[in-house]
């Protein structure tokens, strides 16, 4: 029995990952579409439980590490034909560009402090950039399992973050995220992010829907993704800032 | 080219699909600070229709803008003359992979700051509309656009100059006497055909700290214009006939102005350059001149739960180097050694609320623009803005402010967007 025993530590710890291996397989395992396209919508329920809902259009450009995206606005109508773009950095804040019809301008966006809601809602603008592990620090040891899940616990390296840690919830099966915890600069829980609908086009999976719930103010934002494609063949000229007026 | 472009636009309807888009206004202000002998308010029903069509490589838009004054529809002899339908915009666009061409009537933005953008000349503003907004006219014109990774290179060509029309004497933005009329026919240095050309280029460093940049090179008629009058005797207080009736004319005259505008991101903050300086083609009026403005615009974000607070600081100056032309005040140029200092509260929220507002000083003539303007999102679709402005004019020279007198004035406006 001592031998087995002894075999079996062996073996597990032989298989056993670190929090930020954990994290590392997360992001792999999101990796790899290319680029994509789809429509996104995004429905805000305040407290009340009123429900107020957005529609944008997506285009995302997969990087080594600093992809690009354009989003726009189609609904509400005032600002419909709004854009965004923006190209993500690791080593430098991004750079980021919006587009306003009414006025025919293109107007850069200072992006140091990306702790700012978007569009209202109950996501922040580093919610929706994409996911890096070298944006996070890592606890040390072994990440555990525990219902099938492995819980990541890790800090925001930039200090313009508005969240001291999250903590991450990742299936020890599949390593997609099932959810996240977010904490303030008050080290209290500010937000909880639950992430379904996952869907696989063939060797790679995109994300279908996130709840976005805050337990501060009791309202929710939930974005659904749909008429995704994935490698449709964008380039990174796709992206340049003359697609903003078009 | 109205005559291609049209037929063009409908054909596609036929068989493609357009989106169409626009707002219904309903605009009304009241000033509380006004000459006796002008309307006391103004209330204005403005619609707005955009069709586009786009594809890979096409795109066809044409935007169409029309008012109704309430003077001029309910009064035989106070009217506005602020009545008025335009096609703003209609244009084809054709994009090659690195290159792109247009052609048709449109708007284009040139311009880095937020209070004033001293660059952004090239299409002219309808003088019918609140001089204390922009309201531009569409302008024909064609170019060519060649795109770097990161920049873009354009030659532009403005294709004529076109008339100004103006808005009658009771209006309160109407700012000459009440015996000066308003000649709407241009006066051009040259036939009013002659080609304004513009070369410009423009991109974005990829550096720690980022920055965006444009240059621009006109050779053309000059977006500052000047007023002549028919009878400049009516115009002097010591003249026997001062008061009789006198004719105003815009005058265009050709330069070549050199401009540029530019954005650096220093973190959360942004700085900002738009600069102009053009040399005049022999005017017997106006000189040589520039314009430079300087801007500083810090954002804090959670400025208070998910609200920012931007803060605004701007500086302009307007200089002239010929001492027997036409200064700054007979050009009616307002920002000419003047501080802005300003504060932008988004709120953030689902009906994206937000409160702009600041001084204007100018320290050479001792003038003041108090400003603050409310806009928020209600029912979806409908959106709602309130401003206040005063205006406390110069005493001891006249300047554009001086003449429309001492000005306050509360406006709302409500827009349904489709």
């Amino acid at each position: 029995m001592r031998y087995l025993l002894a075999v079996l530590f062996m073996y597990s710890s032989l298989f056993a990952m670190t929090n930020f291996e954990v994290a590392k397989k997360s992001e792999d395992v999101m990796s790899g579409f290319k680029d994509s396209t789809s429509k996104m919508q995004m429905t805000l329920v305040n407290a009340a439980g009123q429900k107020k809902i957005r529609t944008m259009k997506m285009k995302v450009l997969e990087g080594e590490d600093e992809d690009k995206s354009l989003m726009e606005f189609i609904t509400p109508a005032d600002v419909k034909g709004t854009k965004f773009l923006s190209y993500e950095h690791v080593d430098k804040d991004d750079d980021q560009w919006l587009y306003l019809p009414a006025l025919k301008r293109v107007k850069r966006i200072a992006s140091k402090n990306k702790s700012g809601a978007f569009m209202g809602s109950e996501f922040s603008y580093e919610d929706l950039s994409a996911f890096n592990v070298k944006k996070y620090n890592y606890e040390e040891g072994e990440a555990t399992a525990k219902n099938s899940l492995y819980t990541i616990v890790s800090q925001p390296t930039s200090k313009y973050s508005g969240y001291t840690k999250l903590i991450s919830f990742i299936d020890a099966k599949t390593f997609l995220v099932q959810k996240i915890e977010y904490y303030d600069r008050k080290k209290e829980l500010l937000k909880v992010a639950v992430f379904k609908d996952y869907q696989h086009f063939g060797d790679v999976v995109r994300i279908g829907q996130i709840t976005m719930s805050n337990v501060q103010n009791d309202k929710t934002t939930i974005l659904v993704w749909s008429e995704q494609k994935v490698k449709t063949g964008l380039r990174s000229k796709d992206f340049h800032k003359r697609y903003l007026k078009k | 080219m109205i005559h291609l472009l049209l037929p063009l636009l409908v054909a596609v309807s036929a068989f493609a699909e357009i989106e169409v888009s626009g707002h219904l206004d309903l605009d009304s202000q009241f000033y509380l600070t006004a000459p006796d002998s002008k309307h006391k308010n103004s209330f204005t029903a403005q619609q707005s229709l955009e069709f586009n069509y786009t594809n890979d490589e096409l795109t066809l838009y044409s935007k169409l803008y029309a008012q109704e004054d309430y003077y001029d529809f309910v009064s035989a002899d106070q009217k506005n003359e602020r009545t008025f339908a335009r096609l703003d915009e209609l244009y084809m666009k054709y994009d090659f992979d690195d290159d792109a061409i247009q052609a048709g009537k449109s708007i284009k933005f040139w311009g880095a700051l937020e209070l004033r953008n001293i660059v952004d000349g090239f299409n002219p503003q309808d003088l019918r509309s609140d001089l204390l907004s922009v309201d531009k006219l569409g302008v024909w014109n064609a170019s060519y656009s060649h795109y770097t990774e990161s920049g873009e290179l354009s030659l532009i060509v403005k294709l004529y100059e076109q008339n100004q029309e103006m808005a009658a004497y009771p209006y309160v933005y109407y700012f000459f006497p009440s015996f000066v009329s308003y000649d709407s026919k241009l006066k051009t240095q040259d036939a009013d055909t002659r080609p304004s050309v513009y070369l410009t280029y423009s991109g974005s460093t990829d550096t720690e700290y980022a920055l965006d940049y444009m240059f621009i090179y006109e050779n053309g008629y000059d977006s500052q214009r000047y007023f002549t009058a028919d009878k400049p005797q009516n115009l002097s207080p010591l003249s026997p006939t001062y008061g009789n009736p006198t004719v105003f004319e815009s005058n265009a005259y050709i330069v070549n102005k050199f401009m540029t505008y530019n954005t650096l991101v220093l973190g959360a903050t942004l700085i900002k350059l738009e600069a102009l300086y053009a040399k005049v083609d022999e005017d017997i009026n106006v000189g040589d001149y520039s314009h430079v403005a300087f801007g500083v615009e810090h954002t804090l974000e959670n400025f208070y739960e998910s609200a920012a607070l931007g803060l605004i600081a701007e500086y302009y100056r307007y200089d002239t180097y010929e001492s027997d032309k036409y200064s700054d005040i007979e050009l009616f140029e307002t920002m000419q050694n003047d501080l802005f200092v300003g504060l932008r509260y988004s709120l953030n929220n689902t009906e994206d609320s937000s409160v702009v507002g600041g001084v204007v000083t100018d320290f050479e003539y001792d003038e003041q623009v108090y400003y603050m303007k409310f806009e928020s999102r209600f029912a979806e679709s409908y959106k709602i803005g309130v401003d206040y402005y005063y205006i406390e004019p110069s005493t001891s020279h006249l300047t554009a402010y001086a003449l429309l007198g001492q000005h306050q004035r509360v406006a709302v406006n409500v827009a349904y967007h489709f």
